[in-house]
């Protein structure tokens, strides 16, 4: 088989898992099964947050793992997008283009919404990138940032983002008020837009590695010099792909827009004492591999599953009450769960390897040969 | 590989060890949790359960575990005395993390778990994410500490357990049109929720009392640590009296200290986020800077008046330390469901929601006694407390009772 045989196999196969998992699920929300208490309460908010924790994860891999640049910033970059969906579905609302989210305005207003957030968070990526993308290093990390918090602040200090939104509202108070922000029920009906916008991102960023600025961006990763010497116009590429990962960025926000009645910039913040801050989805993206866009969706599940189970797990009250007493610092926990693999697998969970149910039975085989290689080099010494 | 074995057991000890300090400090509060630990099902059969959702870690822990504290005396006061329509009442707390979205989850999974009456959180920022849900499910909430006007409205299933607001920085302004003071200053935080809302009623009550803000300078974020600028031009401008909305970290070591320093000697009026103060004096400071300071408060820990002397009694024999008012809003909700549970004879959400839906119904709390209005909001009066150098400690005492704002 050639190469573009198989990738044409894969590609196949794959969209047509996804599409009857999406279906699948699409179907359940909308029969008797949806309508559960525990797929109600449960579910179906774990998996808006798993979307949109998904979305985050992967666009700052395509930053951190492929083009090797750290950026300390998404969250700000999410912080656009939630509030720009948040205001725009407001505003729309206030005029009288829809009363309650039903119909097929509403669908279209809310895709919209999302996406404007999307643009806007991209347009301001693209600002932020073109100073900050001529440092390297350490002092891109700082000046990243510096820029998240310039973002959260200036939105801090907008009148129209606080309290009732728009004009009803002074500077510095959480967003009370948002023309998305579903309810239980409505999370329920619109489930199939997180799945359907998460399946969407994570496609279209795997498109974009897989192409030549996909291939031009590792190059920068590995030898910068090397790359612009091959005539790859770096900044160019940088910039782009930045530009690129925000938009990203602002698509998450825009999920989290739907997911949140309410919203306050001390959530996108570094003082956040959740799971949705900066440094975290760079602990993600780590934990995850690297350069792995699949690695960095186990990465996200396992760690929004390690963090909701610690605090709402009915297992956790069964604990004896000393190992109980390290649950309530779930911080501890991260760490813990942190080390531990980078002790055993400094490269992440996934390293650089793609997940494929085409290549998966290979993949196992070639690896289980290079373990069984390596033991009988082992033995020769 | 031993080596990195021996790193991950390591690792873990220290994690262990450090949670174990941790618990030790609020022993008492772990103990009450596992007595009721072994019927975690919902409230079927003999038991109540009630859920608490508040920041148990983070950046306003203190708070948040005050709050636990206060719930888990009232609740084993009521368990004591024979429980609520004769159930016993098993607390369920659940952490925010002072996060939204956390928040959400945890009202979720309490309400999964069958849980009808929930008591939190504290920030309303938070609060608000789970209020259009609270009333989706219907399920009862009562918040202790969540101050912002927007929270509660009309025929809704969300009550609290403070005054809004609209009510605290009117009562500021209130103070100094009574004192005679006509012109003011103030020195606050565009930038945070709190500080600017209750700036902003400040600034609306003083407008409609006639007073004249001659003065007015922000700062970047709550944690500044340098209030020499700000205090330098309220002395410039001749104020005799300043309104500070700030928090008690910052308040203790930095506003007070730093606004005698630049000359500043009149009145520096705050709001109940003061509450803590005397535990965040920088060692060798003249505790005479700390007179003439006052703050509006939620209740008097040290009054002598209604239920007061015995919950504060009460609490520190329980927990070796002055309740704070987070503490007397956590216990007083729980004394607020129980009789609206007993009013109703019953623990549906319903019913419960139609008790303390009722205005003419009086609570008799440690917050003072009062009523709800039609938004389910406290009608009852602030207390301004003031502090004094007492030897090598600062102490607080009752300066004034407000019950209800002047007209003019």
């Amino acid at each position: 088989m050639t190469l573009k045989k198989m990738n044409q196999k894969g590609f196949v196969v794959n969209t047509i898992v996804l599409a009857c998992l999406f279906f699948l699920l699409a179907l359940l929300s909308n029969t008797g099964a949806g309508k559960g208490n525990f797929f109600r309460l449960v579910l179906t908010p774990s998996l808006w947050q798993c979307g949109y924790l998904i979305i985050l994860a992967t666009s700052l891999n395509m930053v951190l793992g492929f083009m090797g640049q750290l950026s300390l910033c998404h969250c700000a970059f999410m912080a656009i997008g939630a509030y720009t969906a948040a205001l725009m579905s407001l505003a729309f609302q206030r005029a009288g283009v829809f009363k309650s989210p039903k119909g097929a305005v509403f669908i279209l207003i809310m895709f919209l919404s999302i996406l404007c957030g999307g643009l806007l968070a991209a347009a301001f990526g693209f600002i932020v990138g073109i100073p900050a993308l001529r440092l390297k290093g350490d002092y891109l990390a700082i000046i990243t940032l510096g820029f998240g918090m310039i973002i959260v602040n200036v939105i801090n200090n907008l009148p129209f983002c606080g309290q009732n939104g728009l004009a009803e509202g002074s500077a510095g108070s959480s967003l009370y008020k948002n023309g998305l922000g579903f309810g239980m029920k409505t999370k329920v009906t619109y489930l199939w837009v997180a799945i359907l916008l998460t399946i969407l991102a994570v496609v279209m960023m795997f498109k974009y590695v897989r192409s030549k600025f996909g291939r031009a961006i590792q190059a920068i990763r590995d030898d910068e010099i090397a790359a612009a010497a091959s005539g790859i116009n770096t900044a160019h590429y940088k910039v782009l792909t930045f530009a690129y990962s925000a938009f990203f960025a602002g698509i998450a926000g825009g999920l989290y827009a739907c997911a949140n009645g309410s919203i306050s910039t001390s959530s996108f913040a570094f003082t956040n004492g959740g799971i949705l801050n900066s440094t975290f989805v760079v602990v993600m993206v780590v934990l995850g591999g690297m350069g792995s866009l699949t690695g960095s969706i186990v990465a996200a599940v396992l760690m929004f599953f390690v963090n909701y189970e610690i605090k709402n797990g009915a297992w956790v009250a069964m604990l004896p009450s000393g190992i109980q007493g390290i649950f309530k610092y779930p911080m501890l926990v991260y760490a813990f769960v942190l080390i531990v693999v980078i002790l055993f697998r400094p490269k992440g969970i996934f390293g650089d390897y793609e997940f494929s149910l085409v290549h998966v039975r290979e993949d196992l085989a070639k690896h289980r040969a290079l373990k069984a290689q390596e033991k009988a080099e082992m033995k020769g010494v | 590989m031993k080596k990195k074995v021996l790193s991950v057991l390591l690792a873990g000890i220290m994690a262990f060890a450090m949670a174990a300090c941790g618990s030790s400090g609020s022993g008492s509060s772990a103990s009450s949790d596992s007595s009721g630990s072994d019927s975690s099902s919902s409230s079927s059969g003999d038991t109540i359960v009630i859920g608490s959702i508040t920041p148990n870690t983070g950046g306003f822990a203190t708070a948040g575990l005050a709050c636990v504290n206060g719930m888990d005396l009232a609740v084993e006061e009521i368990n004591a005395a024979g429980g609520i329509n004769g159930k016993q009442v098993e607390m369920k707390h659940m952490d925010d993390q002072m996060d939204s979205t956390e928040c959400l989850n945890a009202f979720n999974s309490l309400v999964a778990d069958g849980v009808s009456c929930i008591v939190g959180s504290l920030a309303s920022s938070n609060t608000s994410a789970i209020t259009d849900a609270a009333n989706e499910e219907e399920t009862v909430l009562i918040t202790p500490a969540s101050t912002a006007d927007s929270i509660t409205t009309e025929d809704d299933y969300v009550f609290r357990a403070c005054y809004a607001d609209s009510f605290q920085g009117a009562i500021a302004a209130a103070y100094a049109k009574q004192q005679g003071y006509t012109d003011v200053g103030v020195v606050y935080c565009a930038a945070d929720t709190y500080s600017k809302g209750l700036y902003d009623s400040f600034k609306t009550a003083c407008e409609k009392y006639g007073i004249n803000i001659a003065a007015e300078e922000s700062v970047a974020t709550m944690d500044v640590q340098d209030y020499t600028n700000q205090f330098t031009s309220m002395v410039n401008a001749g104020v005799e009296f300043v309104y500070a909305p700030f928090y008690y970290d910052s308040v203790g070591p930095y506003v007070i200290p730093q606004a005698r320093a630049a000359g500043y000697t009149g009145i520096i009026m705050g709001e109940d986020g003061y509450d803590g103060t005397q535990g965040y004096v920088a060692e060798g400071t003249d505790l005479s800077v700390y007179n003439n300071v006052l703050w509006t408060n939620h209740f008097d820990p040290s009054g002598t008046e209604g239920k007061v002397p015995a919950f504060t009694k009460a609490y520190q024999d329980k927990f070796g330390e002055d309740p704070i008012s987070y503490a007397a809003l956590g216990y007083d909700c729980i004394y607020m469901l129980k009789q609206a549970m007993e009013k109703a004879g019953s623990e549906e959400a319903s019913a419960v929601r139609d008790a303390l839906a009722d205005t003419s119904e009086v609570y008799d709390c440690v917050t003072g006694k009062f009523s709800l209005d039609e938004t389910g909001t406290p009608v009852k009066g602030a207390v301004i407390i003031e502090f004094y150098a007492d030897g090598d400690k600062i102490s607080t005492k009752l300066k004034d009772t407000v019950d209800e704002l002047p007209d003019s």
